[in-house]
């Protein structure tokens, strides 16, 4: 029976170990950046948050029968500026070596044109999701978000390191 | 493997209805197949399977209240000193004539169904990287908190590989150590036992009640609680 016990009392401290383990990697995670790599990568996945959102929004109204068409027309204009500025978010010396997090792998910057044109594809489908939500047409804005998504799955496939599966 | 050299008659009665062993069964098929779609990145089949496992586990839940004896939480929830009395009883090497789960087995049905019903909940709010695919409830959270819950349902089931585990370890236990054959009942419903252990079973009108209200449930949610 003491045996039993100690091994319950085993498997409750391995557990909570465990869960323990785990947030206090996502609290190094969330410590502040202190290198201008660090700071980079910091500001990219910010700024990555930001355009998740933007598109989240997007898909969500979306979703509805009756989407919010001002609320998709400016989150569309906000996601095309976000494309467009996304190339100056992976300065040289963000990747892996900032030792900051970050799933961006060291072929963005030792690949250089596959990436732009990666990051092209995006700016060009986001371009034309904006265009499509100036103008009204719902079938045609769903069409287009999964054409957009497309694009961040596509270059998530090649430059980001994928998520433990 | 099952069948112990013993001259006392044996009675075969039987122990598993058939919703409890059809549930059982399709969990593992769905969850076998929840996880290769993810790894074949087939979201949209990932969907599918998740509101197939939701759906069991409400039936599953509803049947623990309502169903047969044997599949009842009352029939085999334990407390601490009633489960610390069956632990003292595992190292010997027969098992006991207990019509169902014993008090250990019940707390794993538990933890495994919690896990369960927790991998299906995080899922329905979880958003992927990609935004292409998201849970049907992830509208109510946002883009941050999708992504977290998305990293709890990775964790969950990381609980739930390791509850597999265990529960299949338990079986090879019983089988090569109590010699006691714990997979056959499952499949057939039927078992042996010392003594009839005349176990009352729920009629089949209710099983399909159940089964109707997991499915509006399911049905609801997929919609995202919108009728």
């Amino acid at each position: 029976m003491a045996f039993q016990k100690s091994l319950l009392a085993l498997s409750l401290v391995a557990g909570l170990a465990l869960v323990g383990g785990s947030v206090s990697a996502a609290d190094q995670k969330a410590k502040a950046p202190t290198t201008p790599g660090a700071k980079a990568a910091y500001t990219r996945q910010e700024n990555f948050k930001q355009q998740g959102a933007v598109f989240k929004a997007i898909r969500d109204e979306l979703k509805k029968d009756a989407p919010n068409m001002a609320l998709v027309s400016t989150s569309a204009i906000k996601l095309k500026n976000s494309a467009i500025a996304l190339p100056t978010w992976f300065p040289k010396g963000s990747g892996p070596e900032s030792k900051y997090a970050t799933d961006a792998k060291p072929e963005i910057w030792t690949e250089p044109v596959k990436f732009s044109a990666a990051v092209k594809r995006l700016q060009v489908e986001a371009t034309k999701f904006q265009t499509i939500a100036a103008s009204g047409d719902v079938a045609a804005m769903r069409a287009q978000a999964q054409a957009v998504g497309g694009t961040c799955k596509g270059c998530h496939d090649s430059f980001r390191v994928p998520e433990e599966k | 493997m099952g069948d112990e050299p013993s001259d006392t008659p044996k009675v075969r009665a039987k122990l598993w209805d058939g919703p409890t062993r059809i549930v059982h069964w399709a969990l593992v098929i769905l969850i076998g197949f929840a996880w290769w779609c993810v790894k074949a990145n087939q979201t949209e089949w990932h969907l599918w399977a998740g509101y197939g496992i939701l759906g069991l586990i409400i039936f599953r839940l509803i049947w623990g209240f309502a169903g047969s004896a044997s599949a009842r939480f009352t029939s085999f929830v334990k407390g601490p000193s009633a489960t610390l009395v069956y632990a003292k009883t595992l190292s010997k090497r027969s098992a006991v004539d207990m019509p169902g789960h014993n008090p250990l087995g019940g707390w794993s049905v538990v933890a495994i169904l919690a896990a369960i019903l927790t991998q299906a909940v995080t899922g329905l709010f979880s958003v992927d990287v990609d935004g292409l695919e998201s849970g049907p409830l992830s509208d109510r959270v946002s883009f941050e908190t999708g992504r977290l819950f998305s990293k709890w349902h990775d964790l969950s089931f990381t609980a739930i590989k390791l509850l597999v585990v265990l529960h299949l370890s338990a079986i090879a236990f019983y089988a090569l150590y109590k010699h006691a054959n714990l997979i056959t009942p499952m499949i057939t419903g039927y078992k042996s036992f010392e003594t009839d252990p005349k176990l009352r079973f729920a009629p089949l009108w209710r099983a399909l009640l159940g089964a109707a209200a997991a499915a509006a449930v399911t049905w609801w949610v997929m919609k995202g609680l919108r009728l």
